[in-house]
């Protein structure tokens, strides 16, 4: 059986080695990069990331997508906000991101599972529709110097770890759980390996189906409730290029975007990775206007690799609905 | 030949009563705002919808999980290259086809990767969608590029009996073409039997993987001369000029009765759902509808027309 942290595979390997090689980079090419703000800066950055992409790496992995994550952290984030602006007690205020994420999984499993639309289709009209939603909800304002209560609930210690480690410590072991340990993992990358097949062999697909993308949900409120705690606001154009994020780190993780081959630790490797590469590259003089110009053309290079050293053979293109 | 024009025939119907409903709402609500003017400016807008409208459609129609997510972005990318090149001294009057050959480009990049090295075409322009927007801003820092040549600026805004003449000199010959295409020659043909089953159409020898790259290459062909409509008619390249086409167009397609698994539906279905998506978002916009509910409606659009038809394949 594999351990919780499992011995690396080549993939993974690989990517510590790039993510090495990328730290010793920044390193000589900026002085401030490995100052202890600036490295306390990426971590913060990659929590969101981290959650969101463990959902993503679970969506691809039973080959479907959902490209309205970063509209549904910030719907979720809204109501976090405005909770503890009301002067909420900070564990409602926490358990509110998640509650209102899986809330919002739930809405986007029934229209893309139980209505049969594919997922890419069906989450392009969800991203329009909560645009709008986060539009009109913050009516034209940020939401701002929000209080700290969240921030120091989630700092405070718990036996020498602060309680924000803790939780994406537990968010990370459940999930890593589920997919080693019970039934669920199998089933979902026997559908992401082939949906017919897997419904053949009694795999119960729709509930699977139905269960991920609310999962996914969930990561993506509870991620709403350490931005919020971390930002202390909510601006307009909150987790507009999070989707892409996610699948770029995801992929770049060795999750096969084709399904049925998934892997958590690349994931986190992943995130880091492109977390430190986007930190660096601005470090080094790259406007920010660039970032999403190189997240896609990192992504575009990483499947180009894969399809030139033979991980996935020339496939027969063709939509998963059902 | 009904069916490669319109899509499934109830389509055309169903669409002309939902703008008939439109209008009429319109007039009841808003008695003084129906006139030629308020057509010529729903024509306008829809100008640039309906080009990119049809190469996604085309897209869609030639299978292979089709979609196009990269238009908008390819717009934008478009208009802002057309404007860096003037500024560097490429004479305006090449500026049509600095447009078309860099939409071109943008498109068989797409092309390349989807039907060459077999990568999922969602994947593909999703990432070429950030890429290709992200470019955009960044090469501009999001300002607008003026610099428009004068000679487009009465084209881009002319009309003849209330009808814009980018509407009438490039979006109804491109329709018009892609119908004869589609319908009259061995290709289109083709572009329906890839769509409908791949796996039998290379059977047959239909080269799918040429005409698939053929098809993306077109989407991006209409992506510039979307972006050049919208040079000649603003009188400058906005780096996010392109916002939101990827979700209007493909809403418009799906609307006009594009089966989204490809080789069913028609060409005239997406000019009517076009038509209809645009007199729609002037009907809110008459009623002071705030402009950021049209994404939201357009999404739920895409998402209940999509339900509707999954739901009635069901029943059949």
């Amino acid at each position: 059986m594999m351990r919780a942290i499992p011995s690396l595979n080549g993939r993974e390997l690989t990517l510590a080695g790039a993510l090495l090689a990328a730290l010793l980079i920044f390193f000589a090419a900026s002085p401030y990069f490995a100052t202890a703000d600036n490295l306390a800066t990426v971590v913060r950055n990659c929590v969101e990331l981290l959650l969101v992409g463990l959902g993503m790496t679970l969506l691809l992995a039973m080959g479907a997508i959902d490209i309205s994550v970063g509209m549904a952290m910030g719907l979720a984030a809204i109501v976090v906000g405005r909770l503890l602006a009301a002067d909420m007690n900070p564990a409602l205020v926490a358990i509110s991101g998640p509650i209102v994420g899986g809330l919002l999984g739930l809405f986007t499993a029934t229209i893309v599972v139980i209505g049969r639309i594919p997922a890419i289709v069906g989450t392009l009209g969800l991203l329009g529709f909560y645009r709008a939603a986060i539009f009109l909800s913050l009516g034209g304002e940020w939401l701002s110097g929000l209080p700290t209560r969240l921030t120091t609930m989630l700092s405070a210690s718990a036996g020498g770890v602060p309680v924000s480690v803790i939780v994406i410590l537990a968010a990370y072991l459940v999930v890593w759980l589920a997919i080693r340990r019970t039934p669920y993992g199998p089933h979902l990358l026997a559908i992401g390996n082939d949906e017919e097949r897997a419904r053949l062999s009694g795999v119960a697909v729709t509930r699977v189906r139905f269960a991920t993308f609310v999962i996914s949900g969930l990561l993506c409120g509870l991620a709403a409730t350490f931005y919020v705690s971390t930002y202390r606001n909510v601006e307009m154009t909150i987790g507009s290029s999070l989707a892409l994020d996610a699948i770029a780190a995801v992929v770049l993780g060795g999750t096969s975007v084709l399904g049925g081959r998934c892997s958590l630790i690349g994931t986190v490797l992943g995130v880091v990775l492109l977390r430190v590469l986007q930190n660096g590259l601005l470090l080094i003089g790259v406007p920010s206007l660039w970032q999403t110009v190189v997240t896609g053309a990192l992504l575009l290079v990483i499947l180009a690799a894969e399809v030139a050293s033979g991980r996935f053979s020339l496939q027969s293109l063709r939509w998963r609905t059902y | 030949m009904s069916s490669r024009l319109g899509g499934r025939s109830p389509t055309l119907i169903i669409l002309c009563s939902l703008w008939v409903l439109v209008v009429g709402g319109l007039a009841v609500l808003r008695p003084n705002s129906i006139s030629t003017g308020t057509m010529t400016t729903v024509l306008q807008f829809a100008t640039i919808l309906a080009l990119v409208a049809l190469g996604q459609g085309l897209v869609v129609l030639c299978g292979g999980a089709g979609i196009d997510l990269s238009v908008g972005g390819a717009v934008s990318l478009v208009a802002v290259i057309a404007m860096l090149l003037t500024k560097t001294g490429v004479p305006g009057l090449l500026l049509p086809v600095v447009c078309c050959l860099s939409g071109l480009g943008l498109g068989l990049f797409n092309g390349w990767l989807v039907a060459k090295l077999r990568i999922l075409p969602l994947i593909v322009t999703l990432a070429t969608f950030y890429v290709y927007s992200g470019l955009a801003l960044a090469l501009t820092g999001g300002a607008a590029q003026s610099g428009v040549p004068a000679f487009l600026i009465p084209w881009g805004r002319g009309d003849l009996l209330g009808v814009p003449l980018p509407f009438l000199t490039l979006a109804i010959p491109a329709f018009l073409a892609a119908a004869i295409v589609l319908g009259a020659t061995s290709w289109g043909r083709w572009v329906y039997a890839m769509g409908f089953n791949e796996e039998s159409a290379r059977l047959v020898g239909i080269p799918v993987d040429r005409s698939r790259l053929i098809v993306y290459a077109l989407s991006g062909l209409c992506a510039g001369a979307a972006s050049l409509i919208s040079l000649a008619w603003l009188g400058s390249g906005r780096p996010n000029i392109g916002q939101n086409l990827e979700l209007t167009s493909l809403t418009a397609v799906m609307l006009g009765g594009v089966s989204i698994f490809g080789g069913r539906g028609g060409i005239g279905g997406v000019f009517a759902a076009v038509l209809l998506l645009v007199t729609l978002q002037t009907f809110l916009l008459q009623l002071n509808v705030n402009s950021i509910w049209q994404v939201g409606i357009v999404g739920a659009l895409l998402i209940g027309v999509l339900l509707v038809d999954r739901l009635s394949v069901t029943r059949r």
